[in-house]
């Protein structure tokens, strides 16, 4: 079981050792493009124009990276994205 | 049916008795799947005295409906999939984490939004008024309605999509009801599902665009075509 204690230090250690994660967006014939528009501006604090940029990269490409950072953070956005029903995954950044 | 325009601080759609019984409905269906008590009806009119279509059509639409519920149980219910994804496409464990820490939260809040939306589409008026603050859970929760009837209707690509609406034009061309059960109902719920996104792309854009008023553009008659879908 993940405590707080040891989700900080996992995300401390995360920073230490440069381990990055990211957030996936996958595409779905579902969602509107102007509703995930208009979620990645609300959530994530994208302008008009970054926001628009990532949802074509999920039309076009199948999918976005949305987001990067703390396995922590990125649990925080998997999360967010699937509240609002976008498919969203979380994966080591393959730098 | 009409699309959502803004009025004020508020984004007011219109539906008339037999459409709102019919969402209110496929919305605690829904909420069924993510493990919710059926809603309750506070106030249990007979809600099919104001609606104009046969009520044939209406013991289809709700034999259909108890068929979206039925598969509660089922654990790879790819509509309860679309709505609590995997967090991972190829790691298990960190997936199971993720549903284990998450999937209750999860399913809390869809259901409290499912529910502030039944509650509003109860009510038997025929506006359906939004407040721009509300805006956002609504379209979040018309988008869970919508994967599960997409699912429901096996739309995972963009061509399943496509399909589906040319099927919707067809028949709406040749004016003639399908003989087939099956595909009489699909038809249907093509028709709801292709309502629903027409709702919420209105409803997206009284709240990106909060400022335009109804009266100060051509509203009227764009807003007959929703009648078709």
């Amino acid at each position: 079981m993940s405590t707080q204690e040891e989700r900080e230090l996992e995300a401390a250690v995360a920073t230490l050792v440069d381990d990055v994660w990211v957030t996936i967006v996958w595409n779905d014939p579902v969602n509107l493009m102007t509703y995930v528009t208009h979620v990645f501006r609300t959530y994530f604090g994208f302008t008009q124009e970054v926001a628009e940029a990532r949802m074509w990269e999920v039309h076009h490409d199948g999918k976005s990276v949305v987001s990067s950072g703390t396995r922590e953070k990125m649990e925080a956005d998997v999360q967010a994205m699937h509240s609002y029903g976008l498919h969203a995954t979380m994966q080591r950044s393959d730098a | 049916m009409r699309a959502f325009v803004v009025d004020g601080e508020a984004a007011v759609a219109r539906l008339d008795g037999e459409e709102r019984d019919v969402v209110a409905t496929l919305i605690a269906d829904v909420a069924v799947l993510l493990g919710a008590e059926h809603f309750s009806e506070s106030n249990d009119g007979d809600t099919s005295a104001q609606g104009t279509g046969p009520p044939s059509d209406e013991d289809m639409i709700r034999e259909s409906l108890a068929g979206i519920a039925d598969s509660v149980e089922t654990p790879h219910d790819p509509a309860v999939l679309a709505l609590l994804p995997h967090a991972s496409k190829d790691d298990d464990a960190l997936a199971q984490e993720f549903r284990r820490l998450t999937e209750h939260d999860m399913r809390n809040l869809k259901v409290a939004r499912l529910k502030r939306m039944w509650e509003a589409l109860s009510a038997e008026e025929s506006e359906w008024r939004v407040s721009l603050d509300e805006a956002l859970p609504t379209a979040a929760a018309l988008t869970d309605v919508r994967l599960v009837l997409a699912s429901r209707l096996g739309v995972s690509t963009e061509d399943d999509a496509e399909l589906l609406r040319m099927s919707i034009a067809t028949a709406i061309d040749s004016e003639e009801a399908p003989t087939d059960e099956g595909a009489a109902q699909r038809l249907w719920w093509g028709m709801v599902y292709e309502s629903l996104g027409w709702l919420q792309e209105s409803l997206l854009d009284a709240l990106s665009f909060p400022d335009q008023e109804p009266d100060s553009h051509h509203d009227g008659d764009d807003t007959k075509g929703g009648d078709d879908v």
